[in-house]
């Protein structure tokens, strides 16, 4: 620890004025101009930095994006233009130490939800014991008892997941929600690397940070391994609904950076509840499909009949055991932000084991005392649509107007099953480049990481997507809303 | 290979010759004005022609406005409503190789999404109005790198003989339009200047990039049989029709020769598809080398240019039908284009 000394005197370089906020938790700062002692070492040359080379390497490497195409479509945006994901060159960093917690707590997470999905299509027990709440569980809008009995190839159901995690005041990672139906960003995640790498070279290399190149080809040997049983040489495509759709940009690069074809509803078709894709040659087996679809559109005659996106009869398929669905249908039971509230007892049942991981504490708006308590103090929580995501459908109590809180309060007494409460966390933040007034903000972050699981059990992405508020004083980080993105650098092991 | 994704590629190709094509013609006719010694009314009208678009444009902007050079040149680079503009080229260029992103090479993507990033800019159109010329090189260095750049970083496989495909049937028809609408425009004003006739004659092969490979076959010597011979039937220059003919047939045969998918594979009836458009390719090729080089003047030329067109345009619908599982082409339509 050599470094610390000079790292934590004042230093004429760009970070010299950053000033955390009080009371939140800063993920580099523990005060104004002192590093946190842990990444003193590591950061020592960012720390060097100055205001118009951070500038100038920002302005780099936002141009290398644009001209990359590294876009997103904004739906409100009505000629659907794309925008680049707006980057901050600052990283999140996290520390080894920290990442071995979050890493077992991910795994965790995922074997216990694997073993509540499995229950909930078989035999409910724990429905049965009372654990926790049926009704709950029953009435989450993305539970499809259709499936009730289908047993997916290789018993995998969540091939592919994105937990999104928040860090209170104390410095306690805690899960904030589970994304197990179509989680993206992790295209983000790789191409956000290899800009910093390449503006800031040196920077990144002194602070020896785990890699994260090798994603797609983790998520290709995941998705062979879910082939059904007595493939040898499986087929495996990305099913997407299309450049118009948000995360497209996503869909195509997972597909060339794994050699998998990528692949609309309109390429595929069943026969003989088997799935063929339309070649310029007549039709070719495909045995794996990661669908970045949503159940409601995959299959037109299981779900939603109005669907173009999906295929007909795909379903039907998978629950004979003909193809694999990545992930599979009906996930979404588990990720419903009602049930995320019952995870820790689902853990305590299916593993006995305390959960790892801390939640943020979420009030059930089903529940009468809950209810109660959270129509009295709607201006101190923050409400959410249990079936919405990306920040929609969301009052932020303490920053609403009155007359937000009186619509939301109708709306919870028409559908208490639909909304859940959380107290407001006042989620870390992270130094953040400025380009208008040239100086770092402290602004809110949240973070992303990726979970894939194989026959064998779960694997965690060492970095993820860090997703920062850019407005100031917001606590909404999703893309839609004015939100950015950061580098995750995850530490090594000190050797 | 995905039929949706040969379809993007096909069309990829084409987009990109037309850009290229365009803005090549649209530089030459504006060097060509710049002389001075031909009146307005033959210098921009054939150009208006060539792209297909003059019902459109007479429509939005009346017949006298075909002579008006920035009307024209306007419509032709710019015009967000002219589908055939550079700038809709571009975006649907850039629209198919979004597509197909996992397909084309990282480089391939980069140089088209810049060319449309920067045809957007507020630099494109400052550069529009004080160097046109600059602007019109640019967008054919930029196309034309991207063609390099297909060849050079793809997989030398059948996404690839898609794109051909498609570049060289839209070069075809270029040149064989392009010729026609020239011939036809110097034939029938009758013979100006001699002087003044070569300068055109040597424009038009500008417009296809044909002038020094020209020279080099015919050492100078230059008459309108001679340049129309050579735009049709020269089988080295790579943007004569027969040299597009044959290039299309070669890459149409690589396709039909792709081995069939392995694992379970269900095949289509009647054979294998693309075999109906190779043999109308074939009997294309036969037919132009059935020619007499010094047989194409007067009216023979504009006789061989429309079944040049017409079996381009057939073997379009074959590929989109069989190939790319379009229904079955409107037959009467097409024969009519």
């Amino acid at each position: 620890m050599s470094d610390a000394p000079r790292a934590s005197a004042p230093e004429p370089g760009l970070f010299s004025s950053y000033a955390p906020l009080s009371g939140t938790w800063d993920e580099l700062f523990e005060a104004t101009s002192k590093l946190r002692p842990s990444l003193a070492g590591p950061l020592a040359a960012l720390l060097t930095l100055r205001a118009n080379e951070l500038g100038r390497s920002q302005s780099l490497a936002e141009r290398s994006l644009l001209n990359q195409g590294v876009t997103f479509s904004v739906y409100s945006d009505e000629r659907g233009s794309e925008k680049i994901f707006p980057f901050c060159l600052v990283p999140r960093v996290v520390t080894a130490a920290d990442w071995r917690h979050v890493e077992r707590g991910l795994e965790q997470r995922i074997v216990a939800l694997q073993h509540f999905l499995d229950d909930i299509y078989g035999d409910q027990k724990i429905l049965a014991s009372g654990k926790i709440p049926r009704e709950v569980v029953l009435g989450a809008k993305h539970y499809l008892p259709q499936l009730r009995g289908v047993k997916p190839p290789q018993r995998v159901r969540i091939h592919i997941s994105g937990i999104d995690l928040i860090r209170d005041p104390d410095g306690v990672f805690r899960v904030l929600e589970d994304n197990l139906r179509t989680p993206s960003g992790v295209s983000y995640v790789i191409e956000n690397r290899q800009v910093t790498k390449r503006v800031l070279p040196t920077i990144f290399a002194e602070a020896r940070v785990r890699r994260v190149d090798h994603y797609p080809a983790r998520l290709a040997e995941t998705l062979r391994r879910a082939a059904p049983e007595g493939v040898d040489d499986p087929l495996c495509v990305v099913l997407t609904p299309g450049p118009f759709n948000s995360a497209y940009f996503e869909h195509s690069f997972l597909a060339r950076t794994m050699g998998l074809e990528l692949v609309q509803g309109s390429d595929l078709v069943v026969e003989d509840d088997k799935v063929f894709l339309r070649t310029t040659r007549g039709l070719s087996r495909v045995h794996v499909v990661y669908r970045r679809i949503d159940d409601a559109f995959l299959d037109p005659e299981a779900f939603r009949e109005d669907s173009l996106l999906g295929v007909p009869g795909i379903v039907r398929a998978w629950a004979k055991g003909n193809v694999t669905l990545a992930n599979a249908p009906g996930n979404g039971v588990a990720d419903d932000k009602a049930v995320c509230a019952l995870v820790p007892d689902i853990i305590r049942y299916y593993l006995g084991e305390e959960p790892v991981l801390c939640d943020v504490s979420t009030l059930v708006c089903a529940r009468d005392d809950d209810r109660r308590y959270v129509l009295e103090h709607l201006d101190q929580l923050v409400v959410k649509a249990v079936d919405e995501a990306g920040g929609y459908g969301m009052l932020m109590g303490p920053s609403s107007t009155a007359a937000e809180r009186d619509e939301f309060r109708r709306r919870i007494e028409a559908s208490p099953r639909s909304y859940v409460a959380q107290r407001r966390v006042e989620l870390s933040t992270c130094p953040t480049w400025d380009g208008e007034r040239e100086v770092l903000v402290p602004r809110r972050v949240d973070l992303r990481p990726y979970v894939l699981t194989s026959p064998d059990g779960p694997w965690v992405l060492p970095g993820g997507l860090t997703r920062v508020a850019l407005r100031e004083g917001s606590y909404v980080v999703n893309s839609s809303q004015g939100g950015g993105s950061k580098d995750t650098w995850v530490l090594q092991e000190e050797t | 290979m995905i039929a949706r994704v040969a379809d993007h590629c096909f069309w990829l190709g084409r987009y990109l010759e037309r850009a290229e094509s365009s803005a090549r013609h649209l530089q030459v006719t504006g060097v060509l004005a710049l002389d001075g010694e031909l009146p307005r009314d033959r210098v921009w009208p054939p150009i208006v022609i060539v792209s297909g678009q003059e019902a459109d444009f007479v429509a939005r902007f009346g017949r006298q406005k075909m002579a008006d050079s920035e009307a024209v040149q306007r419509y032709l680079a710019r015009d967000p409503h002219n589908p055939v503009s550079i700038t809709r080229t571009v975006a649907a260029a850039r629209e198919n190789a979004r597509s197909i992103r996992e397909v084309v090479s990282l480089e391939v993507w980069q140089t088209i999404n810049e060319l449309y990033v920067f045809l957007g800019s507020s630099e494109a159109e400052r550069m529009y109005e004080e160097d046109r010329d600059a602007l019109f090189a640019r967008i054919q260095r930029s196309t034309q790198l991207c063609l390099g750049l297909v060849r050079g970083t793809m997989l030398h496989d059948t996404p690839l003989d898609f794109i051909w495909l498609g570049v060289v049937l839209e070069r075809m028809s270029q040149t064989a339009r392009l010729l026609d609408v020239e011939h036809h425009a110097l034939v029938a004003a009758g013979a100006p200047h001699p002087v003044l006739e070569t300068a055109l004659w040597l424009s038009l092969l500008r417009a296809c990039s044909g002038f020094e490979a020209f020279m080099k076959r015919n050492r100078g010597k230059v008459t309108g049989a001679a340049v129309a011979s050579f735009l049709s039937l020269e089988p080295r220059f790579p943007r004569s029709v027969r040299y597009c003919a044959g290039y299309a047939r070669q890459r149409l045969a690589a396709i039909c020769a792709e081995p069939a998918p392995k694992g379970e594979v269900r095949s289509p009836p009647g054979g294998v598809p693309g075999r109906l458009a190779l043999e109308r390719l074939e009997d294309l090729e036969r037919w132009l080398d059935g020619l007499a080089p010094d047989s194409l003047c007067g009216a023979k030329v504009h006789e061989v240019l429309t079944h040049v067109v017409t079996e381009a345009n057939r073997v379009c619908a074959d590929v989109g039908s069989q190939l790319f599982g379009y229904g079955p082409p409107p037959s009467v339509q097409m024969a009519s284009q």
